[in-house]
C-alpha cells in the first residue's frame, strides 16, 4: 500500500473524489423506474439528475431517445475528463493509458464514418470526448473524406504506424476488419508497453487490473467461438496478457466446452463466475451469459478496488461501472422506444 | 522518504551510543530525548495528515457537506503529537 507516494500520484485526492462519484451511480431502484418511462421522460428525469448540465445543453437540439444517447456519451466524456485533470505523476499516466480505449472507439468511429458515408456531424455526436486526442484533431477526422486521410491525420499517433500498414489490406479487401483490429491491437500492446510491474509500486495494480479485463475478453471470445462453431483459428481473437489461458491452450479448451466451463469453476474468478456460469448452464443462452460475466468483471474490479484501496484500481473500477450505467441508461432508452416490457428490458441491464 | 528517516534515527541512535561510551554520567540530555521524541511524533502526524487532508479535500470538492468530518479526520493524527507533549512534563 501506498502511504507517502514515490512520485507525485495522488491517489488519497482521486479516490476519494472518485468514491464520491461512485456514489451517484444508479442503483436498481432507479433503474427500475427508469423502466418504466417512456423516451422524453426518461431524458426529463436524467435531466434532474447528475446529467442535468448535458441534458440541458443538448436538449434544444435533440429530443427523445437521441438526447439521451448524446448527453450520456457527453456525461462519460465530462466524469472521465475530470478523472486526468484531478490526477498527477503515475496515476495520470495510468489513467491516460487506459482511457486511451475512448481514441481507439474515435478513430473506429471516423473510420466507420467515412466508410458509410455519414455526416460529419452525425459522427462529432458519436465521438467521446475522454481520449487523449484533442478537438483539433477530433475536428480533423470527422472532415476526412476518405480512409487514406484519416490514416494520414494519424500518423503522428500511436495509430499511425499499425494503420499504414493495415491500408493495403483494406485497399486490397474493401473491408474494415483489417483496419479495426490494427487499432485494438495498438491499443492493448500500448496499454501495458514500458511498464516494470515488479518494482514499481502503483503499476502492480495497475497490471492486476488489466489481466482481469483481458481474461474476461478472452473468455467471452471463447465462449463465443465455442458456440459457433466455426473453424475461426482462435489465436487470431486471443488477446496476450491475461493470466488465465495461453494461446494454444485457449484452441484446444474451445473445441471442448465443458473442460473450458471446468476450467472457469476453478479459476481465481470462480468466486465472480459463479453465478455466469450457471446461467449459461440453465438457460444456455450466451447474451445472458455475457451479461453476466460483465457483472462478474464489476465484481471482480470492486473486490480489486477493496483489495488495493489506495491504488489506480477504484478508479479503473470506476470508469467500467460508468460506463456500464451509460450502457443501462442507453439499453432502457433503446428499450422503451421499440416497445420491450420492463421484464424484457431488466434482462439486458447489467448491475452487480 | 521513509530511508532517510529511518538512517537519520539510526545515526541519532549511533551519537547516543559513542557519548555513553566516552564516559560521562548522562549520555544524551533527556530533555533532548523528550524534545526529540515529540518532533518526531509531529513528523509522523504531518505525514498521516498529509494523505489524509488530500483525500478530505476531494470528498469537500464533490460534497461541501463533507467539511466538518472531513476537518475532523484530518487533525485526529495531531492526538499523537499532544500524547507526545506529556513525555516533555514526566521527565
Amino acid at each position: 500500500m501506498n502511504v507517502i507516494s514515490r512520485d507525485a500520484s495522488n491517489y488519497s485526492y482521486v479516490n476519494a473524489r472518485v468514491r464520491s462519484r461512485w456514489a451517484l451511480l444508479l442503483d436498481a431502484d432507479e433503474y427500475d423506474t427508469l423502466t418504466r418511462m417512456g423516451p422524453s421522460e426518461i431524458a426529463r428525469s436524467l435531466g434532474e439528475s447528475e446529467y442535468g448540465p448535458e441534458i440541458d445543453a443538448l436538449g434544444s437540439r435533440h429530443s427523445g431517445v437521441d438526447l439521451v444517447e448524446h448527453a450520456l456519451n457527453r456525461n462519460l466524456a465530462r466524469h472521465f475528463d475530470d478523472l486526468l485533470e484531478w490526477s498527477q505523476g503515475t496515476l495520470y499516466d495510468l489513467i491516460s493509458r487506459y482511457l486511451r480505449k475512448f481514441d481507439a472507439w474515435n478513430v473506429k468511429t471516423a473510420l466507420r464514418g467515412v466508410y458509410s458515408e455519414t455526416d460529419s456531424g452525425v459522427v462529432d455526436d458519436d465521438f467521446i470526448r475522454a481520449g487523449e486526442f484533442d478537438e483539433a484533431l477530433l475536428t480533423t477526422l470527422e472532415e476526412c473524406g476518405s480512409v487514406q486521410a484519416i490514416v494520414d491525420a494519424l500518423a503522428e499517433t500511436v495509430f499511425g504506424d499499425p494503420l499504414a500498414d493495415a491500408l493495403a489490406e483494406y485497399e486490397e479487401t474493401g473491408a474494415l476488419v483489417p483496419l479495426e483490429n490494427a487499432v485494438d491491437r495498438t491499443f492493448y500492446s500500448t496499454l501495458l508497453r514500458g511498464l516494470n510491474a515488479t518494482t514499481e509500486s502503483g503499476t502492480r495494480e495497475f497490471v492486476k487490473f488489466l489481466q482481469a479485463e483481458v481474461d474476461f475478453r478472452n473468455i467471452r471470445n471463447a465462449f463465443r467461438l465455442a458456440r459457433s462453431g466455426a473453424s475461426i483459428d482462435p489465436s487470431e481473437y486471443y488477446i496476450a496478457g491475461g493470466r488465465l489461458f495461453e494461446a494454444t491452450e485457449l484452441a484446444s479448451l474451445v473445441e471442448n466446452r465443458d473442460e473450458l466451463v471446468a476450467r472457469l469453476r476453478e479459476s481465481r474468478y470462480s468466486e465472480q463466475l459463479g453465478p455466469a456460469l450457471e446461467r449459461l448452464e440453465s438457460a444456455d443462452t450466451l447474451i445472458g451469459f455475457e451479461h453476466a460475466l460483465d457483472t462478474a468483471l464489476l465484481g471482480y474490479a470492486d473486490h480489486l478496488s477493496h483489495v488495493f484501496p489506495l491504488s489506480v484500481c477504484p478508479v479503473l473500477a470506476y470508469v467500467l461501472a460508468k460506463e456500464r450505467e451509460v450502457d443501462n441508461i442507453r439499453a432502457i432508452a433503446r428499450g422503451r422506444e421499440v416497445g420491450l416490457s420492463g421484464e424484457e428490458i431488466e434482462q439486458e441491464l447489467v448491475m452487480l | 522518504m521513509y530511508e532517510t528517516l529511518v538512517a537519520a534515527i539510526n545515526m541519532l541512535g549511533l551519537i547516543a551510543q559513542q557519548s555513553a561510551e566516552a564516559g560521562s554520567t548522562v549520555a544524551f540530555p533527556p530533555a533532548a530525548g523528550a524534545a526529540l521524541g515529540v518532533g518526531i511524533a509531529a513528523l509522523g502526524a504531518g505525514i498521516a495528515e498529509g494523505g489524509i487532508g488530500a483525500a478530505a479535500v476531494g470528498a469537500i470538492a464533490e460534497d461541501s457537506d463533507f467539511f466538518g468530518i472531513g476537518l475532523l479526520f484530518t487533525v485526529l493524527p495531531e492526538t499523537l503529537v499532544i500524547l507526545a507533549i506529556v513525555v516533555i512534563f514526566i521527565v
